[in-house]
């Protein structure tokens, strides 16, 4: 039996031609958003979306401060979410029950930027793959607030500020 | 004031950075998979996992996106369906599922930050996405 159904030189140029044509393609989307959330950052154009956002949070079950590490961490990434939460865990500014909602939304929407226009770069729908990542992220973090023991609710901080 | 040239400069070479990392991801999968799909190997696990796959609306051969997604990460991913021939339905079904879930051992290891189970995390996330291709199969 042969190994190979073709020769070597024939799947060397499919590799080469075929990752080229994907990296262009990608390459042109994620320059020009990498371009576009160094202004967000730098011009604190944040802050000003942060008020919109509040009254999400509160929906969601969290309290208003909150409002920052989750939206830093749906926007920017999982790791920058959780560099501010730490952040804030250290300044008693979150409750365990803010950090675990938090942590429940982001683990489903996170970068849903740079995420969504990855794959926009193939051809995807993106309003499909956005609507929903965060419906089932809204509808997961709802449940989950809503069967969060009561008991726990306002339970000290202590053990996760040793963990950070 | 703002200098917004420097602003510019520095997403520019941020992106340039996030480029140079998906180039070094993107190449050897779309390499690897490009070379296993010429051998029997390919062909003999997606016949293996295709049942599975197809409750998903997917091929058996795109098993291997979902495991570079899974295991590496989306570019990974992303490689590997560019070097596959699949419908749009497929990539798009594929695209949800892996944007719930994907680089596990990485963001796995970020998530431990959170100070909370990060089995449950990682669970979640398995399960919504496997939930999700299923829905996207019958939605699409």
């Amino acid at each position: 039996m042969k190994f190979l159904d073709t020769s070597l030189s024939i799947i060397i140029t499919e590799s080469l031609t075929g990752s080229f044509n994907t990296i262009t393609n990608i390459v042109l989307i994620v320059i020009p958003i990498m371009v576009i959330m160094q202004f967000v950052r730098d011009l604190n154009l944040l802050d000003k979306i942060l008020g919109i956002f509040q009254p999400v949070c509160t929906f969601l079950g969290m309290r208003k401060r909150a409002v920052f590490p989750l939206l830093i961490g749906i926007v920017f990434g999982l790791a920058f979410g959780a560099g501010i939460i730490i952040q804030s865990v250290k300044e008693d500014k979150l409750s365990k029950k803010d950090i675990y909602l938090i942590s429940v939304f982001l683990v489903l929407c996170h970068a849903v930027i740079e995420d969504t226009f990855i794959f926009v770069a193939i051809g995807v729908n993106g309003w499909i793959l956005l609507g929903s990542r965060i419906f089932a992220a809204i509808v997961i973090t709802l449940l989950v607030s809503i069967f969060y023991p009561k008991s726990e609710e306002v339970a000290a901080i202590e053990d996760i500020k040793t963990i950070s | 004031m703002v200098n917004v040239q420097q602003i510019f400069k520095r997403g520019l070479m941020n992106g340039l950075k996030t480029s140079w990392e998906l180039i070094k991801i993107i190449v050897p999968v779309y390499f690897f998979v490009t070379f296993l799909k010429h051998t029997p190997a390919l062909n003999y696990i997606s016949k293996l996992i295709s049942p599975f796959m197809e409750l998903l609306g997917l091929s058996g051969e795109s098993s291997i996106v979902l495991v570079m997604g899974y295991a590496l990460n989306l570019y990974a991913a992303l490689g590997a369906i560019a070097s596959l021939t699949l419908s749009l339905k497929e990539i798009t079904i594929l695209a949800i599922m892996l944007s719930f879930a994907h680089s596990f051992f990485i963001e796995t290891a970020v998530s431990k930050k959170f100070g909370i189970s990060t089995s449950a995390l990682t669970f979640l996330r398995f399960v919504s996405s496997i939930i999700a291709g299923f829905i996207a199969n019958l939605l699409l």
